[in-house]
């Protein structure tokens, strides 16, 4: 079975006004379903630019990046936003919810570019993934009116409900407190034990921790690649809120 | 996102705030329901000439010197000759020779200045007027010139009052008349009041005015107006000694107008008149348009965050472009079925006020008008939310993302 993910030589420069500004410059690496791995660095590093490729929002400049074995360089806008639609979500750090959209209406969002799925189950997968993060009695409370917790597991259930083969979590606690971002990893451990795959985001090095492997990046290069040994496990006293 | 996903989105979007996109739809609002009202009170208006014209019949027909209607034109030559030949012809039913008796009108010390008309008693008969008190003219007033006159409706109430006006006496011209009878109210017929004008005998008005020729001569004519017209224009030629093989207008010295001919002038006049005002009323839609541009700008820049999210989530370039571009549609499309539904109001309304004062004036709703309406509203959300919803949909994700 081919990995989950396969980059070859990867690079990713920008540019502005002819001037080339390299940013990734040559990353190989292997990423097998069912992982719960952290890329980490400082700021600058190339980690938002990795996950942006991973993601599919943006494209390598060379280098070959491989997706369920299939290289996905030739494939055009249309082709990554069905990618992104059915076998890839997002939690970003901002939530990035809909803030006059209930809870149920955020989380059945994805569903609207979801081929698969009939507009008459949105409904169902939705509740299904609100349920997952604890929040079902939060159903039609507009997103507005939820804590920072809440908000982040709202966009966790966003994530999941299209049932994706990989999740990218980028600095989902940063904006949140410690007991709030305690949940919100307990959660992605939950979901990683449940057999997603995580790509966690983050510079801190707590966060990192709940992961199984972590990959340092440092000016563009994979500077370490380790398995965690330190990784906590979802206490049980933790109720979700 | 399917169409249904698309008009809830639509929706959703305009319904943020309620205000703004209230006062964006105003232009639309405004341009669609100007629209509507012009096409419909234009097309209200030439039914109701039309009307008129039937009302006569559509065999009515009127000859004219030039200068009744070209500046320059002459206005002696009809003859009354020219009538007597005119009325011995096969297509002609009869035909009333007229005077058009320039003198004011004087009652005690009342004056007063209506149109006051000379004819044979026909003229009564091609107007479609009905006596209301006394009797209208006859053959003996016509033959031995007495001075007799019917008087119009309006005039009679305004000269008369709850006066019996039978048997009063009235001055044309320095000649006393007796008023023999009053004319019921007819209204009015191509905008002209049909119950001002005092009527006299033929005879009558060629003694007070020395008149020797006719203002003109109204006929009916027996069946095709258009045969009849050619019959009279061949004699009328002939005897006024004119060549004109080419029936060139401006060579002859009189003009033959049949109820026809005028229905299709005023019908074109009419038209192009409506057009004209439709037109002018369209560029508030444009203006309208504009407006709807610029706020669908400003939402997408609101908006840039969401849409990097949406492009995140799966959505491609033309789910964005669909989703805003259906948003502008909704709201033209909002405000323009306020808008059929003000000028459609607004319309019939004015149809009411001058149904009471002209009389027979009915709203005409113009299904074409709605029609012509609704696609500009839709063809003005297209046309001005494409560019917006090109620039959402233009948006690099990434970028829409960190927008601040």
């Amino acid at each position: 079975m081919p990995p989950l993910i396969s980059l070859t030589g990867l690079h990713k420069s920008y540019f502005n006004e002819e001037v080339e500004t390299p940013v990734l410059h040559g990353i190989d690496l292997k990423i097998d379903s069912g992982e719960f791995i952290a890329i980490m660095g400082p700021s600058g590093s190339g980690k938002s630019t990795l996950m942006h490729i991973l993601g599919f929002l943006d494209r390598p400049t060379k280098g070959t990046y491989a997706f369920l074995g299939e290289d996905t360089s030739e494939k055009n806008d249309d082709a990554l936003a069905l990618i992104r639609a059915t076998k890839v979500s997002f939690v970003f750090q901002a939530f990035h919810l809909l803030p006059r959209a209930t809870v149920l209406e955020n989380v059945m969002l994805p569903l609207l570019y979801h081929p698969g799925i009939a507009p008459s189950d949105r409904e169902a997968y939705a509740r299904k993934a609100i349920a997952s993060v604890g929040l079902s009695d939060r159903e039609s409370f507009l997103s507005s009116q939820l804590s920072g917790g809440q908000k982040q597991r709202t966009a966790i259930a966003r994530a999941l409900v299209t049932e994706p083969a990989l999740i990218f979590a980028d600095e989902p606690t940063g904006n949140l407190d410690s007991a709030s971002g305690l949940q919100v990893m307990e959660v992605l451990e939950k979901l990683n034990a449940a057999g997603h795959t995580i790509i966690l985001v983050t510079h801190e090095r707590s966060t990192a921790e709940f992961a199984d492997r972590i990959v340092h990046i440092k000016d563009g290069l994979i500077e370490s690649d380790t398995r965690s040994h330190k990784r906590r496990r979802a206490s049980a006293d933790v109720k979700l809120k | 996102m399917n169409y249904s996903d698309l008009l809830s989105a639509a929706f959703s979007g305009i319904a943020v705030n309620p205000r703004r996109t209230g006062l964006t739809m105003l232009g639309i609002i405004i341009g669609v329901a100007a629209v509507v009202l012009m096409i419909s009170i234009g097309r209200s208006f030439q039914g109701y000439i039309l009307s008129q014209i039937e009302s006569f019949g559509t065999n009515t027909m009127d000859i004219m010197p030039t200068g009744f209607e070209k500046f320059g034109g002459n206005l002696d030559s009809l003859t009354i000759e020219d009538f007597e030949r005119v009325k011995r012809l096969s297509t002609v039913e009869r035909v009333v020779p007229v005077i058009i008796v320039g003198k004011p009108v004087g009652y005690g010390r009342e004056e007063r200045t209506p149109m006051v008309f000379g004819a044979t008693e026909d003229i009564f008969a091609n107007y479609g007027l009905t006596i209301d008190h006394g009797r209208l003219l006859d053959s003996a007033d016509e033959e031995g010139a007495r001075h007799s006159a019917v008087v119009g409706y309006a005039t009679a109430l305004d000269l008369f009052g709850n006066r019996n006006p039978l048997g009063e006496r009235i001055d044309i011209g320095g000649e006393s008349f007796t008023v023999v009878g009053t004319l019921k109210s007819v209204g009015s017929l191509l905008l002209s009041d049909l119950d001002k004008p005092i009527f006299i005998s033929f005879s009558a008005a060629r003694s007070i005015t020395g008149q020797d020729y006719l203002s003109y001569m109204t006929l009916k004519t027996v069946g095709d107006a258009e045969i009849a017209k050619r019959d009279i224009t061949e004699l009328l030629r002939d005897r006024h000694r004119i060549k004109n093989p080419e029936n060139d207008p401006d060579k002859d010295d009189f003009i033959a107008r049949s109820a026809e001919q005028v229905t299709s002038i005023i019908s074109s006049v009419t038209l192009g008149l409506t057009v004209f005002l439709a037109l002018i009323a369209g560029i508030s839609l444009l203006v309208g348009g504009i407006g709807i541009m610029n706020i669908m700008l400003v939402t997408v820049t609101e908006r840039t965050r969401e849409i990097g999210l949406r492009k995140a989530l799966g959505a491609r370039p033309r789910d964005i472009l669909l989703q805003f571009l259906a948003e502008s549609v909704a709201l033209t499309c909002t405000g323009g079925l306020i808008g059929i539904v003000i000028g459609t109001g607004t319309g019939w309304f004015l149809s009411q006020i001058a149904n009471r004062i002209l009389g027979e004036f009915h709203f005409v709703l113009s299904f074409s008008a709605i029609l012509l309406a609704a696609v500009m509203a839709v063809g003005t959300g297209v046309i001005f939310g494409v560019y917006p919803a090109r620039k959402a949909a233009r948006l690099d994700p990434i970028e829409a993302l960190r927008y601040e």
